[in-house]
């Protein structure tokens, strides 16, 4: 793009009179009211950081690529193809040229009533500006939709004849004139302009392929929907010839033809898509059920959530696993946690992403760095259940994190740890808010065919994968294959095409797992849950936003609570030496039972077995055989059975027979009337001597300190060998352990052996090759005078962008790869993803360069252009 | 996925699936069902449950049935669909049934019958699917190719007859139960019929033998006592045909002969011993397991019997006991009818699902409890006497072995004066004494003054001794494991076990049985284990008695000092 090809659109006007149409998008949207900028602003968010000053640099910023392509991606899939045919459509396209791209020939009633609303909607989104007789698309816009050789058009469309003939020589353009049957022109303008006008008058056009033979008819067929380039060979077929020579295929290279624009268009009856989609696809119900059902399956369920985040939770009660250096968990710590949930590593990631999410577990930041239960998580389970759900849920509408990526692999290759990094989705709130939102569409109690949830996402969000030239129908037939296989894990590195489709199906599928939906259906709490606006419910930052969800989650919560199985305080105790407890236990009571009793089968009630290991474990915590009896037979509604009674009497009457402690060292004495002696003399206090038996005391000091405190209080000890034979202390010659000799330390390093000295010599010469070398580069350039202009980084994109804008010079300090520094006149005509195009006075050519290797901008004195 | 699964667990309409609010089951997660008893729905409950739920463990209060996808194909063979099963569930359930649970039964459910065995009037045994990529997978196994012949179209191919019991266990394996619908050959025609003469079958037998005859083959469950030998007379009765009998041991072969005489128009002459001692093949021929599997030179010899006639019926007596190589000869059976007979389902060798696809699913079965509600079994009090090992006794057992240690315990001096105890505090009743050890049955019977039945004791011997037991003549009598199965004595009223085969629960079930059948003067039946404290033997008895407890026959535990000085 040259210097003089200004952005239009952005191009400081002058003054307008009021009334007369818009001449740039500026211009447009200086003319809408308060809320038309407010409704821009809502949509593209994008354009609001920071806050323009101007209209004009609203406008310019609307028309820069990253935010055109941001609007662009948010777009459904009619206002998306509305955009495409007006790429494809003359610019500025009166309102009819579109309807017919959109409609075709024929016309169709669907399109006509929706084409009204995606125009004005492109409008609002400043994407189209102009008056319904001019709609022109922002010029960037309409760069990223129209077709070209690089990226191929949405529409399959090639370019126009005009564009497709620019490089071709007068005399061929006359011959094909004459192949077709139009009179000569001497000038190409005329010739191309008659080939144009030929080619869209559908009477003569049909005429004149009335002669093409079959062959060359179908060839146009296999064009006709794109892509619109064909390869021939040197020498082509006839059929071929005949359409080259006709102009209905032109030559784009030595070996590519192009179906131009007009014939393509004619052939398709005028119409731009082969399947416009006006009408948003409806979601289907796969079936109904009584909403108590859906409601109670759903609550069935949530609380099986509530269960195993606390079972998950509480066997890391003693410290999770370790964290990865990269972050995350390890694979075989997955699986061995799905295995312990009874669930597939898929159930168990999203599990644990829960519960990270919720902030009940983290990492605990140590040294040697594992996961735990955070603080949170004992508050979390002092909560009621229907409280403990909402804590649950919240963070899981909110968060971008997504365990349905976890296993895949990233754009390098690495496998996507759970709790590790990259595993944030922008679009997943957004996502499942919309799938959520999608049920509640449907009436109470009938559950969704998610085939029809994905292809309404699909429409209102077209993936990008689905630019690509091939009929619209096409990616979401292959993406229906893909659900029904059930590769939902992510194997294949990630596509952002189906990224919505594949958190569309995690969503539906973790909404289920949370107990949110039950067969397939919303459940009540779930729709109060969704009662609040998307925006609101998809920024977590926003504090009113947060608000907002945590009292629609506190709502959600009270309406799932009579749903949830009422806790009971007893148990029903059984002569099988198990305990039945008829439902969810009341904490302090399913705690205790905890240590008393092994779990043996969870599910609406829990199945506890006594063991004597499990009878041993409360007792070593510190309780009593008649505490235990009493604590069962308050909390069991039946009798205690005799045989769980004898189980405890006889491990209790076992607890503690052998007792294990530690000492240093020992008195014994037969006589125990002296051992009596020295406890009670007030000098032995410092020995820690404590009687074990009526002849033996441990002492907490060392044998030798012992002897000494003895000796001291006036006895005779002698010490014990560890065979009891008395030690006679004789005058040992002191020993140090075996040591090993010093080894020699000569002087200097040691003589290197041959092996050694041939690798140097080897490297030596290698360098001095290298070092003397003859160059071809000059070294660093020769800084100008006034050395390198120096700005900061901010000041630099503002210097730059302001010039672009203006179109005027600036003088730039500029270090290429190698460190050069130079320094450059340049005339900025783009500045997008950290670089500067421009025209540089310097080199005389337009150039690219990333801002970072500019060191500094200053604005040339004007007599220096 | 969650939501999807082709999940055939269909909605009924309003006002026929209404779920209890209150219901007496709960569904775990790990496929247990929790019954509780006293609710008053439990009887309904159990019977909407029993057909696909396995009773697993039925203490006082709460009722442990399991789901497994044995139990649903059960009920699919038994005409249940995943539907009312899934119904059952969601009616009787207190809490929201888990919807993976549901989606899994009926996909279970939905396994068996896909293939179906068949005779085709020209390619004889052929295997059809009703679904193309199941046959497409099972023919693609390594293990299934040997055994069929040439595909005959798109869902259908042919079975080397003889593999018919091989594939249907292989196809087991490998989670797609084939149904067989081959028929059966009708064999020898041989009149047999129930001798009714002041007694009938009991409802629960009728109903036996009739789901038996209506499925086809299959294993009847009835507890000891409850009369398993009438169930296999009236099968005969039915089938009018040559007969095979299978039986554990000889004693057990001369009850079924004896029984028969009795209850059917057989003669003693019709009916043939086919043991280590006689080698008789008639119309109606007992043979012991033992015969069958004795093994010479690698070969079974005795295998000819199987094809010495044409049987129309083949009956598995304590199909629970069923040795592996008996298996394998009935793999080759599969075109006879086959009856198993058995008091639990329980194998302890794991190998239910060749019973299952051998003999054949489960037509009938009746809990203990219930049986003995209907007064068909005596109640029995159980008691376990716990001993304590005297000083000189713990150190020597401390020493012990490991591998001496049981008998050990298991034979203190201790148990001898426990048991004397027992015998005279029950004098008058007729009473056995059951062990392990022959040192401390000997010792035990020199001390009682009582006979003792032994491996070494001659069968006419043992015969002789039971006869006197039953006629009162002799009231204590010393067995060792010899005893355990399939003996009849009527009148036992007391059982004292002073140790056992460490801590299987099979022996348990089956030595209370010796106690179960109802007494002619309506005495509580008692069963005593004496059991040494704090030693493995108190372990092994653990063992033994949660099987007991589970049953529902809460114990109580007594101290030997308590015993003894009363």
């Amino acid at each position: 793009m040259g210097i003089g090809e200004l952005d239009r659109e952005a191009h400081v006007p002058e003054a307008t009179s009021a009334g007369a149409a818009p001449r740039t998008l500026a211009e447009a949207l200086r003319a809408r009211g308060d809320e038309g900028l407010a409704a821009l602003l809502r949509a593209r968010p994008d354009l609001l950081s920071p806050v323009p000053n101007d209209l004009t640099q609203l406008a310019t910023r609307a028309g820069t690529r990253g935010s055109v392509v941001r609007a662009l991606e948010r777009l459904d899939r009619f206002a998306l193809q509305t955009a495409e045919a007006l790429a494809v459509a003359p610019d500025p396209a009166p309102y009819p040229v579109l309807l017919a791209l959109l409609a075709g020939d024929e016309g169709d009633p669907a399109i006509e009533a929706a084409l009204p609303g995606a125009v004005a909607l492109l409008r609002e989104q400043a994407l189209v500006w102009g008056e319904d007789d001019r709609l022109r698309l922002v010029r960037t816009a309409r760069e990223l939709l129209a077709p070209s050789a690089q990226h191929p058009s949405p529409t399959g469309l090639g370019p126009t004849v005009a564009e497709a003939t620019a490089g071709m020589s007068p005399g061929r353009v006359q011959e094909i004139i004459a192949a077709a049957g139009l009179s000569a022109t001497h000038d190409p303008v005329s010739a191309v302009a008659a080939l144009t006008e030929l080619f869209t008058d559908r009477a003569r056009m049909g005429a004149l392929l009335d002669e093409a033979s079959p062959e060359a008819l179908s060839v146009l067929d296999r064009l006709v929907w794109g892509p619109p380039y064909g390869e021939v060979t040197a020498n082509p077929a006839p059929p071929v010839r005949w359409l080259r020579d006709r102009g209905l295929l032109l030559p784009v290279s030595a070996r590519t033809m192009v179906l131009p624009r007009e014939v393509a268009l004619h052939l398709r009856g005028g119409r731009a898509h082969r399947a416009p989609e006006p009408v948003a696809p409806v979601v289907e119900v796969a079936r109904e059920y009584r909403p108590q059902v859906v409601d109670s399956a759903a609550a069935g369920q949530a609380y099986t959530a509530l269960a195993t985040v606390e079972e998950l939770l509480k066997s890391w009660d003693q410290g999770g696993p370790q964290v990865l250096r990269a972050g995350g968990m390890s694979v075989r710590d997955l699986k061995r946690t799905a295995a312990a949930l009874d669930v597939t590593e898929q159930v168990a990631a999203f599990w644990l992403e829960l519960c990270f999410g919720a902030g009940l577990l983290a990492s605990d930041g140590e040294a040697d760095e594992r996961y735990a239960p955070t603080p949170a998580y004992d508050d979390w389970l002092d909560l009621p259940p229907a409280e403990r759900w909402a804590r649950l849920v919240a963070p899981w509408l909110t968060a971008t994190r997504t365990a349905g990526l976890v296993g895949g692999q990233d754009a390098k290759g690495r496998t996507l740890a759970v709790l590790g990094p990259d595993l944030d989705r922008a679009a997943a709130p957004e996502v499942r808010h919309r799938v959520l939102e999608l049920l509640a569409t449907l009436p109470p109690g009938a559950a969704a065919d998610p085939g029809t949830v994905f292809a309404r996402l699909r429409w209102e969000r077209p993936p990008r994968g689905a630019a690509q030239p091939v009929p619209p129908r096409a990616p979401q037939a292959a993406a229906g294959t893909d659900e029904t296989t059930g590769t939902g894990t992510g194997t294949r590195p990630e596509a952002h095409g189906d990224l919505r489709s594949r958190l569309a199906r995690w969503a539906l599928a973790e909404a289920e797992l949370l107990g949110l939906t039950g067969r397939g259906a919303l459940a009540s709490p779930a729709r109060a849950l969704l009662n609040l606006p998307l925006a609101e419910a998809a920024t977590p930052t926003d504090h009113g936003g947060r608000v907002e969800l945590s009292v629609a989650a506190g709502r959600a919560a009270t309406l799932l609570a009579p749903l949830l199985p009422e806790a009971v305080d007893h148990v029903l105790l059984q002569a099988d030496l198990t305990a039945v407890a008829p439902g969810p236990l009341r904490r302090p009571l399913a705690d205790a039972l905890a240590v008393l009793a092994d779990v043996e089968s969870k599910g609406g009630a829990t199945v506890y077995r006594f063991t004597p290991g499990s009878v041993r474990r409360a007792l070593d915590s510190g309780r009593s055989a008649s505490d235990l009896h009493d604590f069962l037979a308050a909390h069991s509604r039946t009798p205690v059975p005799q045989p769980l009674a004898y189980l405890i009497d006889d491990v209790a009457r076992r607890h503690g027979h052998l007792r294990v402690g530690a000492a240093s060292a020992y008195v014994r004495c037969d006589d125990d009337t002296v051992l009596g002696e020295i406890l009670a003399d007030r000098r032995s206090a410092a020995l820690g001597l404590r009687r074990l038996a009526p002849t033996v005391l441990a002492a907490q000091t060392d044998p030798a300190s012992l002897l000494e405190g003895l000796r001291s209080m006036g006895y005779a000890p002698a010490a014990e060998s560890a065979e009891g034979d008395v030690l006679v202390t004789r005058a040992d010659a002191y020993r140090t352990p075996a040591r090993t000799a010093p080894a020699p330390v000569p002087e200097g390093p040691p003589v290197p052996d041959t092996t050694l000295l041939g690798a140097a010599v080897r490297a030596i010469r290698a360098g001095d090759r290298a070092a003397t070398a003859v160059r071809k580069e000059p070294a660093a350039p020769v800084a100008s005078a006034g050395g390198l202009p120096r700005t900061s980084a901010a000041e630099t994109l503002a210097t730059v962008q302001a010039a672009a804008m203006t179109g005027t010079a600036v003088w730039i300090g500029y270090v290429n790869a190698e460190g050069a520094a130079s320094q450059r006149v340049i005339a900025p005509v783009r500045v997008e993803g950290g670089f500067v195009t421009g025209y540089d006075h310097t080199a005389d050519e337009v150039r690219t360069y990333p801002l970072h290797r500019i060191t500094g901008v200053a604005e040339l004195a004007d007599d220096q252009v | 996925m969650l939501h999807t699964g082709g999940l055939a667990v269909t909605e009924s309409g309003p006002g026929r699936t209404r779920s209890h609010v209150n219901g007496p089951l709960i569904v775990q997660s790990d496929k247990t069902l929790l019954l509780e008893v006293d609710h008053e729905l439990a009887e309904a409950c159990r019977r909407a449950i029993a057909p696909f739920a396995e009773l697993e463990r039925a203490p006082e209060h709460i009722h442990t049935y399991r789901v497994t996808p044995l139990g649903l194909w059960n009920a699919r063979a038994a005409g249940h669909d995943a539907e009312q099963v899934v119904d059952a569930l969601v009616e009787y359930s207190r809490y929201p049934v888990p919807h993976a649970l549901l989606v899994d039964i009926a996909e279970t459910m939905a396994r068996y019958g896909r293939l179906t065995l068949s005779k085709h009037p020209t390619h004889g045994l052929v295997l059809t699917s009703t679904d193309r990529p199941v046959l497409e997978e099972i023919l693609r196994s390594k293990k299934v190719q040997p055994l069929v012949g040439e595909r005959i179209d798109a869902d259908t191919v042919a079975v080397h007859p003889s593999e018919r019991g091989q594939i249907k266990q292989t196809l087991l394996k490998l989670g797609w139960p084939a149904e067989d619908l081959a028929g059966y050959v009708d064999g020898e025609a041989h009149r047999i019929d129930l001798a009714e003469d002041g007694w009938s079958l009991r409802p629960y037998q009728k109903q036996a033998v009739d789901g038996f005859w209506h499925g086809g083959s299959g294993v009847v469950v009835l507890p000891c006592g409850a009369g398993k030998t009438l169930v296999g007379a009236g099968a005969m009765a039915q089938a009018k045909a040559t007969t095979l009998i299978l039986v554990t041991n000889t004693v057990s072969a001369r009850q079924w002969k004896h029984e028969l005489v009795k209850r059917t128009s057989l003669t003693e002459d019709e009916i043939g011993e086919y043991s280590g001692t006689r080698k008789e093949i008639r119309p109606v021929t007992i043979a012991t397991y033992q015969v069958l599997t004795t093994k010479r030179k690698g070969i079974y010899p005795h295998l000819e019997l199987f094809d010495s006639r044409d049987w129309g019926l083949i009956v598995y007596d304590e199909v629970h006991l069923l040795p592996a190589p008996v298996f394998k000869f009935t793999a080759d059976l599969q075109a006879r009818r086959r009856l198993g007979l058995t008091a639990t389902l329980v194998r302890e060798d794991g190998r239910e699902s060749d019973v299952f696809s051998l003999i054949g699913p489960k037509r009938f079965d009746a809990p203990w409890k219930e049986i003995e509600a209907q007064g068909y079994i005596a109640p029995a009090d159980c008691v376990e006497v716990r001993v304590n090992l005297t000083d000189a006794e713990r150190l020597a057992y401390a020493t012990a072995e490991a591998e001496e240690k049981y008998r050990f315990c298991a034979t203190t001096a201790t148990k001898r004066k426990v048991t004397e105890a027992l015998v005279k505090k029950f004098a008058g009743q007729q009473i056995l004494v059951i062990g392990q050890y022959i040192d401390q049955l000997d010792e035990l019977g020199e001390h009682l003054d009582a006979p003792v039945i032994k491996g070494e004791t001659s069968n006419a011997q043992r015969e002789k001794l039971f006869d006197a037991f039953r006629n009162g003549e002799i009231s204590v009598l010393v067995v060792s494991k010899v005893a355990n199965f399939s003996i009849d004595l009527p009148e036992a009223t007391v059982a004292i076990q002073v140790s056992g085969t460490f801590g299987s629960r099979q022996e348990e079930a089956q030595r209370l049985g010796r106690v179960l059948r109802p007494k002619a003067d309506g005495h509580q039946a008692h069963f005593y284990s004496v059991v040494a404290r704090d030693t493995i033997d108190q372990d092994f008895a653990a063992h033994r008695q949660r099987f007991l407890a589970e049953q529902g026959y809460a114990y109580r535990i007594v101290d030997a000092d308590e015993l003894l000085g009363s």
